[in-house]
């Protein structure tokens, strides 16, 4: 029998339990190794992007009467079972939104700013965000347990004995569909959001019509809304599913991992999502 | 029956599968070698059986042949290609000469039902839809003694019904070298009798292949129901392994773990 070589998580362990280490040098340590072990993560997945943008390019129309149906059972179970969901989520953003605002607008004779607001809260920031977060609470998640326990089950390796691309049959139904939901759910959310910011408005009697208020949105909108939208809901959606794919497929699993690969993927996810947003309000400051 | 380990000139023909000098580890410790020294070799229209007590690596080694797994050291060829790398389109095309039956419930894909299951693979290589296929399918499933299971979710059959449409399947696509880890474990009487009859059918040449004999190569924790089939037999025990020989030869071999195996002072 070989020794295997000493890993990452053992050198940890002695380093930390090391008391020749100061309480400082351990903490010193201790970052150190998160980091490196967090940047191990970004590379992986990023080496597991490159993996399947090349299977999405390189299998275009291969076995696409076994694959687009799994696309749409994914575009079904993400974004039409989850509209309703997005609907009330979109209504109850819209009130919140001109609740706490308009009263505030009303007091500094600003409330022709309402449409600018909703613009800025909901089109830029609130809507894409919120939509992303939803889908993977209620499709990420399952997505995660579903695929970590096809892999820990070894359907995985089932697929490759019969000469199935697992990345081909199980990820790019998930990457496309989550990418395109992710989408569509945001545009309703948003129109969902504006809807119900005017009827709170006009249930709060509110001096405007709603030609006024949704000439102030159509006003306020740039060009740049709509492109930095869509590029933000497909970033989204690909980190999602991705990120989601990779912890349930790309290493092997027992059964009992399943669960801590889960909460993972909810962490990483929610991390990459708002660096995503940092990087879109930057592009929105330089537009 | 016709002989497929020798070509029309009567030469004997390249060995279907052969590990030369190999080792093998386990995915979750790929550093470390689970077997060393594997010298296997299986030739067209063999019967080869191998033998090991629970846990020796046996499903890992079964992994490794099908090219499901990386090998630690040494050489893995199939159908005469060495394969260096098992990944890629170029090695999926060989895999899909290969059928491999795992063991317990055959790892299905437990949210497609029978014929789902056993369609895909057809529908995913001919791209077509499930109607394109039904009389292939229908006519595996048949000879599987699984006709009556159509629309039932895999995960509601119990084991021996699972197994036997992984075993459909993995023979949807006409395999011609057959992997199967452990099928007879766990499987009651008439499932056991299926299997055994079955399989002696497959290898001198089933009408479903149209009467050309398949190979086979089975991976056993318990020898007395292969004695009668098998014709070579192989032992992997303590990280080592051992061609044992003909029946002939396992019946006189000395080691115990043999002896275990065939169950003997029960």
């Amino acid at each position: 029998m070989e020794t295997p070589p000493p890993r990452v998580s053992s050198d940890t362990i002695l380093l930390l339990n090391d008391r020749r280490q100061s309480w400082f040098g351990a903490l010193i340590i201790f970052l150190g190794l998160s980091w490196l072990q967090w940047m191990q993560t970004v590379r992986r997945i990023g080496a597991f992007t490159l993996i399947t943008v090349g299977v999405v390019v390189t299998k275009w129309g291969v076995a696409a009467r076994v694959i687009r149906p799994e696309i749409r059972e994914q575009i079904t179970r993400c974004g039409l079972r989850l509209f309703p969901t997005v609907a009330f989520l979109g209504f109850a953003l819209g009130f919140v939104i001109i609740g706490q605002t308009v009263a505030l607008l009303s007091k500094v004779g600003a409330t022709n700013l309402s449409g600018v607001l909703m613009v800025t809260v909901v089109v830029r920031e609130l809507g894409p965000l919120t939509a992303a977060l939803l889908v993977l609470g209620r499709v990420g998640t399952a997505a995660v347990i579903e695929l970590g326990t096809a892999r820990a089950l070894g359907e995985v390796e089932a697929l490759e004995a019969l000469g199935i691309d697992p990345i081909h049959y199980l990820v790019v139904p998930r990457f496309l569909g989550l990418t395109v939901s992710i989408f569509c759910l945001a545009v309703y959310l948003i129109l969902a959001a504006l809807g119900s910011g005017w009827i709170f408005g006009f249930l709060q009697d509110l001096p405007m019509k709603p030609a006024e208020y949704f000439g102030q949105i159509a006003a306020a909108l740039r060009w740049e809304d709509f492109l930095l939208l869509t590029l933000k809901t497909l970033a989204y959606g690909s980190l999602l599913s991705l990120i989601v794919c990779y912890h349930g497929l790309a290493q092997p699993l027992r059964l009992e991992e399943v669960s801590r690969a889960t909460a993972r993927t909810v962490a990483q996810a929610v991390v990459g999502c708002v660096l995503v947003d940092g990087v879109f309000i930057v592009l929105y400051l330089l537009l | 029956m016709g002989d497929i380990s020798r070509d029309a000139a009567g030469a004997k023909l390249k060995p279907v599968l052969e590990l030369v000098n190999a080792a093998i580890a386990r995915p979750e410790e790929p550093e470390l070698a689970l077997m060393s020294d594997v010298q296997f070799r299986v030739e067209a229209g063999d019967f080869s059986v191998v033998a090991g007590l629970q846990g020796s690596g046996k499903t890992i080694l079964l992994e490794v042949a099908a090219g499901l797994q990386p090998l630690l050291r040494g050489h893995l060829r199939l159908f005469g290609e060495t394969v260096t790398r098992a990944e890629g389109d170029s090695f999926r095309s060989i895999r899909r000469r290969i059928g491999v039956v795992f063991e317990g419930s055959g790892r299905l894909f437990q949210r497609l039902t029978v014929e789902e299951n056993v369609s895909l693979p057809l529908r995913y290589h001919q791209d077509v839809e499930l109607e394109a296929v039904a009389t292939e399918i229908g006519e595996v499933m048949e000879v599987c003694g699984i006709g009556h299971l159509v629309g039932i979710p895999a995960s509601r059959l119990a084991r021996g019904w699972q197994l036997r449409v992984a075993l459909a399947r993995a023979l949807a696509l006409k395999p011609e070298l057959l992997l199967l880890d452990n099928p007879l474990a766990g499987l009651d009487s008439v499932h056991t009798l299926w299997w055994r009859t079955f399989l002696l059918d497959l290898v001198r040449g089933h009408p479903y292949f149209g009467g050309v004999a398949r190979t086979l190569v089975v991976m056993c924790d318990d020898l007395r129901p292969w004695m009668r089939l098998g014709k070579r037999f192989s032992l992997v025990s303590e990280g080592r392994w051992r061609t044992l020989g003909d029946q002939a030869a396992v019946l006189e071999d000395a080691d115990p773990i043999v002896r275990a195996l065939l169950l003997e002072g029960f």
